[in-house]
C-alpha cells in the first residue's frame, strides 16, 4: 500500500517540477521581450547611458538625430524641432516615444534587420551594434511646411500618393527635443517645462489630433455616392435650389445652408462641390444610406485606428470616426437621417485626423487605390562620418495599397474637385487662386473646410492633390488644419497650396 | 575578427557542456527507467505468488497429499513442528531442508539431514537451484515445485 | 563488516564525465572573461572531479552495495554549482581562519570534501539504523532545543537569527534539524502507522483521524514549528511543514491530512501575513515586484531580468550576470539565486537540465524507498527524499515568482556549508539504506 503512494507522490513531485518549469518558461521566453525593453531593466539603462545610437536622417541626407558620448553618457541632440514629433525623443528620464521607441532595437543594436544576421549576432554576443535610419521626409519641404503654419495651432500633412511615403508631417506648437536627453539628473523637469506651454506642444496633431471635418468631407462623400451609382456627376435635386434659401426638413430638424455668396441654382456634381453647398450633399448622404454610408466610410479607412509603417516599428494614428465611436471601437450606426444628412457634409459626430484626411486625398490623386503611409524609408549601417551609409540594411518596400474606389469614381471625383480649386464658382472657395501659386506647372485638385464648432472660430481645412491635369500623376497631396483657423478658403486653402507648389519646385529643380 | 572566432570556439564549447550534461542525463534516464521496469517485473512475479509445492506422495498424510503448499520466499522443512513446512515422516529430520526464492529462482538446500534431500530422485550435497516441475523428496513425501 | 570488493561500475561510468565538465567550464568562464585562448586556473575543477572519484574508491573498497546513481547526480547537480560559484567574484563569500584564505569556489570545494566524507561515514558507518529509530524522542528533543539555542543567541544575519558560529566557521542548525526530524516522524510513523491508517474517530457522519495517536509527534512538530517561524525562517517552515505532510500521506495514504494540513498552512501563512511586517514586505514583494523596482522589489525584479536574458539558450557561460561596481545585479546569487544564473548563462535548456537532475535524485530516492525492506526505512527514504525535493521546488518556484522568495538553497547547488553537508548526510542515509536492502535480496 506504500508503494502506491509513493508512485502517487512521484507524480505529485513531477507536477510540482513541471510547474516550476512552466515558470521558468514564462519569464525566459513568453514575458522576455516585456522584461528586456523594460526602462528600470540594467541592461537597458547601462546600454542607454553610453551606448551609441543610430542616426536619423532626412530623406536629402541632412542629420536630424544624433548621439555624442561626453565623459561616458550618450547624449542624443535633436536638429529640427519641426522633426519632434515624428521622431520623438529618446531620453534615460523620460523614455522614448514616437520614432525613437518604435525603431529602439534598431537604433540601439538591439537587433538587426537582417533575421539571419540578427541570430548570428546573439549567438555569438556580439557587441551591439546600432543601425540608422532614413525618412523619407524631405527638411526642405518639413520646415517649409511649419513655417507655413508659423505660429497657428495647426497640422500640416503631406503624403507621396503614389507610394504612401510622407513627404511632410508638422505639427504646430512643437519643442526642442534636445533637453530632454542626456544624464536623467540634467534633464530634470525639461519635460514639465514642455508640457506647462499653451496648446500642449507635446502632442502630435497629424496622428492624435481628432476634429470635425466640415466639407473637406464632401469629397468622401461625393466618391462613396459615386462609386455605389447612387449618383452621377449630372444629378441634381430639383427641390434643392429652394431648400438653399428655406432649409431642408428632415425628421423635423431643419438643415440650413451656410453663407453661399452666390445665388443659389439648380446645381449638379460639380457646382454643388465648388460653392461647397451643403444642402446637395445633405440629398447626396440621404440617397446613400446609413449603411452605404458606413460601409465606404470604412472602406476609406475610416472606424479604426491604423499604424504608419508596420508591425512593432510603426507609429499609431487615432481612429476617425463618421458617427459616435461604439464600445467596441468601431462606428456605431448612425442615430437618424439627421446625423446621416450632416455627416455627407462632414459635421454631426464626424471627428477626423489630418493623417487620415491626408490618406483620403491620397487615394483620389492614385486613382482610388489607398497607399499606406510609411515614414522611415531605409534603415542604414550606422554611419562615422554623418553621412547616409551606403549599406542599406533594409529598404521600405512601399505596399500596392488598397482599392478603395473604382479608377473612373476616383477620375470623376479628381475631375471635380479640380473645378472646386480652378472652377469659375471654386476660385471664390479655394482662396481665390492662392492654391495654383504654380500655375505654371499645372493644376490642382482641392476641397476646403470650415468646421463650425459650438463655441470659437470654426477649424479650417484643406486636402487637395497636385499635379492634377489631365494625363498628369499626382505627385503630392495634402492635408492642412489650423485649429480655429476660420474658413478653409482663408487660412488652409493658401497653404495647402503653397506646400505642394513648393514640393513640385524642389523635384522639378533636382 | 578574431572577436568572432574567439565567440565562435565559447559558443562551441557551450553546447559541448551542455552535451555532456544532456548525456549523462539520459544515461540516468534509461538506467533509472531499466530499474523501475525491473522492480515492476520482480512485483509482478511477487504478485502472481512465487510458486506453491504439489504433495504427490505423503504416507502420514502430513502435509496432506494431493494438496498444493503455497510457499513464501523462505521455506524451512522438517519433523519439527516449528517448520514453515511440518513434515510428519519417520524418514526425515528435525530440520531437514531449506527452500528459499532468491533473485527469480528457487534454491534447495539439505540442512545436515539424515537420509537426505533429493531433487528428481538425485541426492544433493549442495545447495541446487529447482525449476518449475522439479520433483523433490524429503523421507518419504513426494512433491513437486510448480508455479 | 563486509570488506569484500565490490564493483560499482554503474557509479563509475557517470561519474567519469565530470572530468571533462567540470574543467570545460571553468575554461569556458575563464576566456569569457579574459577574451584569451587559454583554460584558465583547472586545480578546483580537477579537484572536485576527483574528490568524487575517491568517494567511489572507498565505496568499492568497503564493498558497498548501495544504489550507484545517487552519487553521479550529486556530482552533476554540484557541478552546476562549482562552475557557476567559480565564475563569480571571488570575495563575495569564503573563509578566512588559521592564516588561510579561501575565495568562495575554494571553499566550498572544502564544503564538498567535508561533505562527502560525512556521506561516506553515513553510508558505511550506520550498517545498522536501530540506534536512529530507538532513540528518536532523544534525538527530537536535542535537535528541538539545538535550535531554540540558534534563536536565543545564535547571530543575526539578515534579519535572521539561523546561525551558530564555532570559530570562523558558521554552522544553521536548521539545515541538520531537518534530518532530526525526518527521523523522529519516520520512526514514530512506521510505530504508529497502522492505527494512523485505519482507526478514526468518528462523530456522526463525520470521521476525524485519531489525534490522540498523533498528539505526541504533533507536539514535537509544532513546537520545531514555532521556534522556526519566530526565526523568520519561512522557507524552513515550509520545508518542514511540507516533509511533514509527505510523509504522513506516504504513511497512511490519507489525503485529509494533506488537505488539513494545507489549510492549516494557509492559515497560519495568514496570521504571520498580518502579525509580522517582513513577511508582509515580503508578500507584497512577491505579488508586485515592479510596484517597487528600486527598493523592495529590486531583488525579484533583478532576477526576473536575468532570467529574461537568458532566454531560451543563454547569454553563454561567463557571458551574463550583469554588474554594478563588480558586483552582480542579482543580489544573493550565490545562495537564494544560483537557479536563476545558471538559467541566464545557459538557458532555459540548461536550467531544464539541472531541474531533470534534481527530479531523478527525487526518483532514486523514492525507488530506494520502494525496496527499503522495513517500514522505518522507508518512512526515511521519502521523508529525507522529500526534503531535497520540496527545497529544490521551494527556492526555484521562489526563484520564477511562483512563490515568495525564501532563503533556502538549491541542494548542491548553491553555496553554504552547512547545506552541503546537511544534504551530504542525507545522500549518506539514502545509500545506507539501499546498501541495506541490497543485503537483503
Amino acid at each position: 500500500m506504500m508503494a502506491a503512494n509513493i508512485r502517487r507522490l512521484s507524480a505529485y513531485l513531477v507536477v510540482g517540477f513541471a510547474i516550476v518549469s512552466l515558470g521558468l518558461g514564462y519569464w525566459a521566453v513568453i514575458d522576455a521581450p516585456t522584461l528586456a525593453a523594460r526602462a528600470d531593466n540594467p541592461e537597458v539603462i547601462n546600454a542607454r547611458r553610453s551606448a551609441p545610437r543610430g542616426i536619423i536622417f532626412d530623406a536629402s541626407g541632412g542629420v536630424l538625430a544624433s548621439t555624442t558620448l561626453t565623459d561616458g553618457v550618450a547624449v542624443r541632440s535633436y536638429a529640427d524641432p519641426a522633426f519632434s514629433h515624428v521622431i520623438g525623443y529618446a531620453s534615460l528620464r523620460y523614455g522614448t516615444t514616437g520614432l525613437e521607441e518604435a525603431y529602439d532595437d534598431i537604433l540601439s543594436g538591439l537587433s538587426d534587420p537582417n533575421p539571419v544576421s540578427d541570430m548570428i549576432d546573439d549567438l555569438l554576443d556580439r557587441p551591439m551594434e546600432p543601425s540608422d535610419l532614413q525618412l523619407t521626409i524631405d527638411r526642405r519641404l518639413q520646415d517649409f511646411a511649419a513655417q507655413q503654419l508659423g505660429a497657428s495651432v495647426g497640422a500640416i500633412v503631406a503624403l507621396d500618393p503614389r507610394t504612401g511615403a510622407i513627404l511632410a508631417s508638422v505639427s504646430t506648437p512643437t519643442y526642442d527635443a534636445s533637453p530632454l536627453t542626456g544624464d536623467s539628473e540634467s534633464s530634470e523637469g525639461a519635460l514639465d517645462a514642455i508640457s506647462a506651454q499653451p496648446n500642449n506642444p507635446l502632442v502630435d496633431r497629424t496622428r492624435q489630433g481628432r476634429y470635425t471635418p466640415g466639407s473637406i468631407m464632401k469629397v468622401f462623400t461625393a466618391a462613396a455616392a459615386l462609386d455605389s451609382g447612387v449618383i452621377t456627376p449630372d444629378t441634381t435635386y430639383e427641390e434643392q435650389p429652394r431648400e438653399e434659401t428655406e432649409g431642408l426638413v428632415v425628421d423635423g430638424f431643419t438643415i440650413t445652408e451656410h453663407d453661399l455668396g452666390v445665388a443659389p441654382a439648380l446645381w449638379n456634381l460639380s457646382p454643388a462641390m465648388q460653392v461647397s453647398s451643403n444642402i446637395y450633399f445633405a440629398h447626396v448622404g440621404l440617397d446613400l444610406g446609413p449603411e452605404r454610408f458606413l460601409e465606404y466610410g470604412e472602406r476609406f479607412g475610416f472606424c479604426r485606428g491604423f499604424t504608419i509603417g508596420e508591425g512593432e516599428r510603426a507609429l499609431a494614428v487615432a481612429p476617425s470616426y463618421v458617427t459616435v465611436s461604439s464600445p467596441d471601437g468601431g462606428c456605431s450606426p448612425f442615430n437618424g437621417d439627421v446625423d446621416l444628412a450632416s455627416a455627407a457634409f462632414g459635421q454631426a459626430e464626424v471627428v477626423v485626423t489630418p493623417m487620415q484626411m491626408a490618406r483620403v486625398a491620397a487615394t483620389i490623386a492614385n486613382g482610388g487605390v489607398m497607399p499606406e503611409p510609411y515614414v522611415v524609408g531605409s534603415v542604414r549601417s550606422h554611419s562615422e562620418d554623418g553621412a547616409p551609409g551606403d549599406i542599406v540594411l533594409d529598404r521600405a518596400t512601399p505596399s500596392a495599397g488598397r482599392r478603395v474606389v473604382g479608377q473612373s469614381t476616383a477620375a470623376q471625383v479628381r475631375g471635380v474637385m479640380v473645378d472646386a480649386v480652378e472652377g469659375e464658382l471654386g476660385r471664390l472657395y479655394a482662396g481665390n487662386g492662392a492654391v495654383t501659386l504654380y500655375g505654371a506647372i499645372g493644376s490642382t485638385a482641392g476641397k476646403t473646410g470650415t468646421a463650425q464648432r459650438a463655441e470659437g472660430e470654426p477649424h479650417s481645412w484643406f486636402i487637395g492633390f497636385a499635379p492634377a491635369q489631365a494625363g498628369a500623376t499626382p505627385a503630392i497631396a495634402v492635408a492642412v488644419l489650423l485649429e480655429g483657423g476660420g474658413a478653409g478658403s482663408v487660412a488652409a486653402a493658401p497653404i495647402g497650396g503653397a506646400v505642394m507648389a513648393q514640393w513640385l519646385t524642389l523635384q522639378a529643380a533636382r | 575578427m578574431t572577436g568572432d572566432l574567439l565567440r565562435l570556439a565559447l559558443l562551441g564549447a557551450q553546447l559541448g557542456f551542455l552535451a555532456i550534461i544532456y548525456f549523462v542525463l539520459f544515461g540516468f534516464a534509461r538506467a533509472l527507467l531499466r530499474d523501475l521496469r525491473g522492480a515492476e517485473r520482480a512485483q509482478l512475479v511477487s504478485q502472481a505468488g512465487i510458486g506453491r509445492l504439489m504433495v504427490l506422495e505423503s504416507p502420514e498424510d502430513e502435509p496432506p497429499s494431493g494438496r498444493p503448499i503455497s510457499l513464501g520466499p523462505i521455506n524451512s522443512l522438517g519433523r519439527n513442528v516449528n517448520n514453515t513446512i511440518f513434515i510428519e515422516d519417520d524418514f526425515a529430520s528435525a530440520n531437514h531442508a531449506m527452500l528459499t526464492f532468491r533473485g527469480r529462482s528457487w534454491f534447495i538446500e539439505d540442512q545436515g539431514s539424515t537420509n537426505g534431500t533429493y531433487v528428481n530422485a538425485h541426492r544433493i550435497d549442495r545447495p541446487v537451484a529447482l525449476s518449475y516441475g522439479d520433483e523433490l523428496t524429503i523421507g518419504r513425501v513426494r512433491m513437486r515445485l510448480e508455479r | 563488516m563486509h570488506l569484500t570488493l565490490a564493483p560499482r561500475w554503474r557509479e563509475l561510468r557517470f561519474l567519469l564525465p565530470l572530468f571533462g565538465l567540470v574543467p570545460l567550464g571553468f575554461a569556458i568562464t575563464h576566456v569569457a572573461a579574459s577574451g584569451l585562448f587559454e583554460p584558465g586556473a583547472l586545480e578546483v575543477a580537477v579537484a572536485y572531479a576527483a574528490l568524487f572519484l575517491a568517494a567511489h574508491a572507498i565505496l568499492v573498497v568497503s564493498g558497498h552495495r548501495g544504489d550507484q546513481l545517487l552519487l553521479p547526480t550529486v556530482g552533476i547537480l554540484g557541478a552546476f554549482g562549482m562552475v557557476m560559484l567559480n565564475r563569480l567574484p571571488q570575495d563575495i563569500a569564503g573563509m578566512s581562519a588559521f592564516g588561510i584564505e579561501l575565495g568562495m569556489a575554494q571553499t566550498q570545494l572544502l564544503w564538498f570534501a567535508i561533505g562527502l566524507a560525512a556521506m561516506l561515514v553515513v553510508a558505511v558507518g550506520l550498517r545498522d539504523d536501530g540506534f536512529l529509530r530507538h532513540y528518536k524522542y532523544t534525538w527530537a528533543v536535542a535537535g528541538a532545543l539545538l535550535l531554540l539555542f540558534t534563536f536565543l543567541f545564535g547571530r543575526e544575519i539578515y534579519g535572521a537569527r539561523l546561525w551558530i558560529y564555532v570559530g570562523p566557521i558558521g554552522i544553521q542548525p536548521g539545515e541538520f534539524i531537518k534530518i532530526v526530524l525526518v527521523v523522529f516522524i519516520a520512526g514514530y510513523l512506521a510505530e504508529t502507522r497502522s492505527l494512523l491508517a485505519g482507526a478514526s474517530l468518528r462523530i456522526g457522519p463525520i470521521s476525524l483521524p485519531p489525534l490522540p495517536y498523533l498528539a505526541p509527534m504533533l507536539a514535537l512538530f509544532v513546537a520545531v514549528m514555532l521556534i522556526v517561524v519566530i526565526s523568520r525562517d519561512l522557507g524552513t517552515a515550509l520545508l518542514f511543514f511540507g516533509i511533514f505532510l509527505t510523509m504522513l500521506f506516504v504513511a497512511t495514504g490519507r489525503r485529509i491530512y494533506v488537505v488539513f494540513g494545507m489549510l492549516l498552512f494557509v492559515a497560519g501563512s495568514w496570521v504571520a501575513y498580518e502579525l509580522f511586517s517582513h513577511v508582509q514586505r515580503r508578500v507584497n514583494a512577491w505579488i508586485d515586484p515592479f510596484a517597487d523596482p528600486t527598493d523592495t522589489g529590486y531583488q525579484t525584479v533583478q532576477a526576473l531580468y536575468g532570467l529574461a536574458r537568458g532566454g531560451l539558450f543563454g547569454e553563454g557561460l561567463g557571458q551574463g550576470l550583469l554588474t554594478t561596481n563588480g558586483r552582480p545585479t542579482i543580489f544573493a546569487v550565490e545562495t537564494d539565486f544560483i537557479f536563476t544564473a545558471i538559467a541566464e548563462e545557459l538557458g532555459v535548456l540548461g536550467a531544464m537540465a539541472l531541474l531533470a537532475l534534481a527530479l531523478l535524485l527525487v526518483f532514486r530516492g523514492l525507488r530506494i524507498a520502494i525496496g527499503a525492506r522495513d517500514e522505518f526505512s522507508a518512512l526515511l527514504a521519502i521523508g529525507l527524499t522529500t526534503s531535497l525535493g520540496l527545497q529544490t521546488l521551494i527556492i526555484v518556484g521562489g526563484n520564477v515568482k511562483l512563490i515568495p522568495l525564501t532563503g533556502v538553497t538549491f541542494p548542491f547547488v548553491s553555496y553554504g556549508g552547512s547545506s552541503l553537508l546537511a544534504s551530504f548526510i542525507v545522500i549518506g542515509l539514502l545509500l545506507s539504506i539501499s546498501h541495506r536492502s541490497a543485503l537483503n535480496r
